[in-house]
């Protein structure tokens, strides 16, 4: 293979882990995958140029060196995804290079065909960048987040548990008690696969590099010494040029410690940092003769008047013009040309800033791109309410009528409307404009059944509305519904004792109890997943997470246990001490063992939910097993 | 000085309270009523519902209250009257001449405050006129009642209530000796009170939810008073609302719960905690059979709810093409036999498998 590579246009690439070879055709309108073997095989895959709809390549740090391919679906329109093609090149010699070339040509391909595209529009004769799909996307950035590669990351997995303690206890306990039929492939798979989001989120944070940053801000003197590292010297030397040219121009004389000594309390250093000078601050002749020099860098000088700015924020032409603070800026300072001396913090943190942006390879522009304004600033800097109105581009819905769609769907009838429509009508009108006729005849204090000088006794025996009875169990709920809410309000706040939270079980209860709870999610998580997904390869799977939602069970039912035992033993210990007491001093002390709160039933009111979800979860998977076997018996 | 006298009063107003508008919606549904004859008559309730009202309008002169009926078949006005319906109504044919016994006797009763005899009498004399003019037919045809028409007219009504109450306010103004002048900051406090004895309100969800999300936004509380049945949509409705929602657990206390839970007005109970049902059903309810569902469906595009997914995919509400991904498919729970060989074949050359290997 290895001999046909090498022409740039061809390349041996695994496609669906068989060998072969990658190559565009001479005619450039195609490219074709031809198997290896049998070694006069006719090619496997053909794509036309005109049907790739975009391109990806895995990052030069990546030793697997994959290329995909987006191809438009035969008569697909843009909803419908695109199919892609995965090729592994792997040549022995140097894939990256094969591959490369091989990229480079199509993308110039593609962004040839798209050029010619009369349904692309063209921003300022330059290609929108965003919409031209030739242009690959940047190669980091999306090779690296999918979910399958995610997934097979173990190192990122590990930082990321190593940053999150929590995440790493679960892992660990899940995979404690993780079935023995169960690989510990599989399980990293069931375990990261609905953690990809937080995979990715790390992976980004992860690639993510630092920037430099204001050198001097982060300096700080302190009393006399000052202690300034090589990098920083090297930072202060790039961010601020006048720093480097004077310690050219002062070195050999002056001792280097010292230099950086008094640089960081002359007067030189305040206004670099773009701190006002006052009387006050001491002089030192050495740096003072530099204060009035500017600090601009001549290649940056050079560089911003290379960029072509747009005339109606080209400060300084404005005010040339005199069209600046005779006008429309006359009153914002910050937007004026020569308003150092004003204002000199803005004026130094905006070229510090500048410095630090130009030193910077921008990461999120493709260098292949033609040079000049992006879409995004061309779009930034347009005066819009001067632009014609563009025809919006939404997609239409059809919103259909509510009552048309229920009308289609005959609604179930509630058990509730099944009652009353037993009823005889007749009876239902009778007895209410009965009532409503004579009910409140004899006057509103009647009518409430308020009887001033009645006795809880004598009423108990006939219950009617406003009775003494009714009223207290009223009044009985409505202060428990109080303190439950007031319990509420005091959680919410986060002034609550944990004691009330963990309803009488000890911290080590608690504490176990919790790890219990989150690995019997973890478990039914998994076991919807596989349950749902209805992929008969992955049945043997299936059934070890079955076992571990049994052993779930089990594990909540050793929980329960425990705190029971943990409260019969605070029981015996309170009784002993009643019956001390009773030795001691002859008194009973009055005490009932309900008030102890805690154990079995506790934990088991806390865990209800999710004993009922363990439930739900056998009890679907034993009835799809009872209907498999019946359907395929012996299998 | 000459202004002094004027701010002094000024200033005495606004510190007055601000007047409540209380909105009671009656659910008349003739069904649950009948049901609840032995324990609380409707003509009980309404007793201790008047006296709430009484008790509300007690509180501060300037406290309001409407009063609508959410019956089997429409909404209907209980109090205030509308303009079209005289106090003394026209219809013969309901026995005029015992009304009129009846409402003259309680408004000369001396023993009693005016505004609240009159409340009283008119909320009697529309109640026993919308009962007269129930049919038979009308029972028969439905089993619940018009929950959202009537939460609907009860929020338009607040709105014109609170836009008049903040124009008499800029009216006034320049003559500070007017009523209500002051605390236009504030506006008028209105509360809704459902008194609910119907369960089943699940085909009526988009219009009550709808209704609840405006009376959020209007900042109108919508407390449920549940003397029979239990619907899903009143509790959000409280919930979100940050209302109060009661089950009663005696009916027979009725008025205990009335006073205690839901006289203060929403700015009195910014200082108390106020009893409420800790647990909320949150559950929705389908697009296409209004029944209230554990697992739910929803389009992505436009957020339609469905007890499963619809025919084709196909969205009933926008008619998106979804996709389902796995779900739904038939759960397969005995291993195949391994047919490994054949699957290698297939590989190379389709073109629609998605590559697992690219891991
Ligand atoms: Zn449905
Ligand atoms: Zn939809």
């Amino acid at each position: 293979m290895s001999s046909r590579a090498g022409s740039g246009l061809k390349g041996s690439a695994l496609y669906k882990k068989t060998d072969g070879v990658f190559s565009i055709t001479d005619d450039r309108k195609s490219i074709i995958w031809t198997p290896s073997q049998p070694p006069d095989a006719a090619p496997a895959i053909t794509i036309a140029i005109t049907n790739i709809s975009n391109l990806q390549q895995t990052p030069e740090t990546n030793p697997k060196v994959i290329l995909k391919i987006f191809e438009k679906p035969p008569g697909g329109t843009e909803a419908t995804p695109a199919i892609t093609h995965l090729f592994h090149f792997n040549s022995p010699k140097a894939p990256r290079e094969e591959a490369n070339a091989i990229k480079e040509v199509l993308s110039c391909l593609l962004v040839g065909l798209k050029a010619n595209d009369p349904s692309v529009s063209k921003v300022n004769g330059h290609l929108p960048v965003s919409k031209a799909p030739g242009a690959l996307q940047f190669a980091s950035s999306d090779g690296w987040y999918e979910d399958s590669q995610l997934k097979a990351d173990f190192d990122l997995q590990r930082d990321l548990m190593i940053r999150n303690p929590f995440l790493k206890q679960t892992y660990d306990e899940f995979r404690k008690l993780k079935s023995d039929g169960l690989s510990l492939t599989q399980f990293n798979s069931q375990f990261w696969s609905t953690r990809t989001n937080m995979l990715r989120a790390h992976a980004v944070e992860f690639n993510q590099k630092k920037g430099s940053y204001n050198v001097l801000s982060e300096v700080k003197p302190i009393g006399d010494s000052v202690t300034i590292n090589r990098e920083q010297i090297q930072l202060v030397f790039s961010q601020h040029p006048l720093v480097k040219q004077v310690y050219d121009e002062n070195v050999p004389k002056l001792n280097e410690v010292l230099f950086w000594e008094r640089f960081f309390l002359s007067r030189l250093y305040k206004k670099l940092k773009g701190n006002r000078i006052t009387e006050s601050d001491t002089t030192d002749p050495t740096f003072d003769r530099y204060l009035n020099q500017s600090d601009d860098d001549r290649s940056l000088r050079r560089r911003q008047e290379e960029t072509q700015i747009p005339h109606f924020i080209d400060l300084e032409g404005n005010e040339e013009n005199q069209g600046g603070t005779k006008s429309g800026n006359r009153k914002d300072w910050t937007m004026r040309p020569n308003s150092t001396t004003k204002v000199p913090i803005i004026r130094s943190l905006n070229s510090v800033s500048e410095r630090i942006m130009a030193n910077v390879a921008p990461s999120d522009i493709d260098p292949a791109n033609p040079i000049g304004m992006s879409e995004k600033e061309f779009n930034e800097l347009t005066l819009r309410d001067l632009q014609a109105a563009s025809n919006e581009t939404r997609i239409e819905l059809n919103i259909k009528e509510q009552s048309l769609i229920q009308s289609r769907h005959k609604s179930s009838v509630s058990e509730e409307a099944r009652f009353y429509a037993a009823k005889v009508p007749s009876d239902v009108l009778h007895d209410l404009s009965d009532d409503v006729m004579n009910g409140i005849g004899g006057g509103l204090q009647s009518a409430i059944g308020f009887i001033d000088d009645s006795n809880s006794e004598d009423e108990d025996k006939l219950p009617h509305v406003g009775s003494k009875s009714s009223i207290a169990e009223a009044q009985e709920h409505l202060i428990q519904g109080v303190k439950a809410r007031g319990k509420e309000i005091a959680v919410a706040r986060g002034n609550t004792d944990s004691k009330t939270m963990q309803a009488g079980l000890s911290n080590g209860i608690f504490e176990s109890l919790t790890l219990s709870h989150a690995t019997t999610t973890e478990f039914l998580n998994q076991f919807w997943l596989l349950f749902l997904s209805g992929d008969a390869d992955r049945a043997g799977e299936l059934s070890k997470t079955v076992e571990s939602l049994d052993r779930a069970m089990e594990r909540i039912n050793a929980v329960a246990a425990a705190a029971e035992k943990e409260r019969q033993e605070v029981i015996e210990q309170q009784r002993q001490e009643i019956r001390a007491h009773y030795q001691r001093t002859q008194k009973r002390l009055a005490w009932n063992a309900n008030t102890i709160k805690g154990g079995e039933k506790t934990v088991m009111e806390m865990m209800d939910p999710i004993i009922k979800t363990l439930r739900k979860a056998l009890t679907d998977y034993k009835e799809a097993f009872a209907a498999q076997n019946l359907e395929a018996p012996g299998s | 000085m000459d202004g002094v006298d004027g701010t002094d009063r000024q200033e005495g107003k606004q510190d007055g309270p601000t007047p409540s508008l209380l909105f009671i919606i009656l659910d008349t549904n003739p069904h649950a009523w009948a049901l609840l004859q032995n324990t609380l008559p409707f003509s009980k309730a309404i007793a201790n519902i008047l006296v709430f009202i009484n008790a509300h309008l007690a509180v501060n002169n300037a406290n309001q209250v409407a009063v609508i009926a959410s019956h089997s078949q429409r909404s209907v006005w209980l109090y205030p009257r509308p303009p079209s319906d005289p106090q003394h109504g026209d219809d013969s044919d309901t026995g005029m001449d015992d009304e009129n016994k009846t409402d003259t006797s309680n408004l000369s009763d001396a023993s009693k405050y005016r505004p609240f005899a009159l409340i009283e009498n008119s909320l009697l004399h529309s109640l026993r006129k919308l009962i007269k003019t129930t049919t038979e037919a009308d029972i028969k045809a439905t089993t619940s009642t018009q929950m959202a028409g009537a939460l609907t007219m009860a929020l338009s009504y607040i709105n014109k209530a609170t836009i008049a109450f903040l124009d008499t306010g800029a009216a006034a103004k320049p003559t500070p000796t007017a009523l209500d002048s002051s605390d236009k900051a504030v506006g008028l406090q209105s509360r809704i009170l459902v008194v609910s004895v119907s369960g089943d309100l699940a085909y009526q969800y988009i219009p009550i939810m709808n209704s609840t999300f405006a009376a959020q936004r209007l900042r109108v509380p919508m407390d449920i008073l549940k003397l029979a049945g239990d619907t899903v949509f009143l509790q959000q409705a409280a919930f979100t609302t940050r209302a109060v929602y009661l089950q009663l657990k005696n009916l027979q206390g009725v008025l205990q719960y009335l006073m205690m839970a839901f006289l203060p007005d929403q700015l009195a109970r910014k200082h108390l905690v106020v009893p409420t049902q800790e647990v909320v059903d949150f559950r929705a309810a389908c697009f296409c059979h209004r029944s209230v569902v554990d697992v739910g469906f929803v389009c992505s595009i436009c957020l339609s709810i469905f007890c499963t997914p619809p025919e084709g995919a196909i969205c009933l509400t926008c008619e998106t093409q979804l996709a389902l991904g796995d779900y739904g498919n038939k759960p397969a729970v005995i291993p195949k036999k391994k047919k490994k060989k054949k699957r290698a074949l297939d590989g190379g050359s389709s073109r629609a498998t998605p590559a697992p290997e690219a891991a």
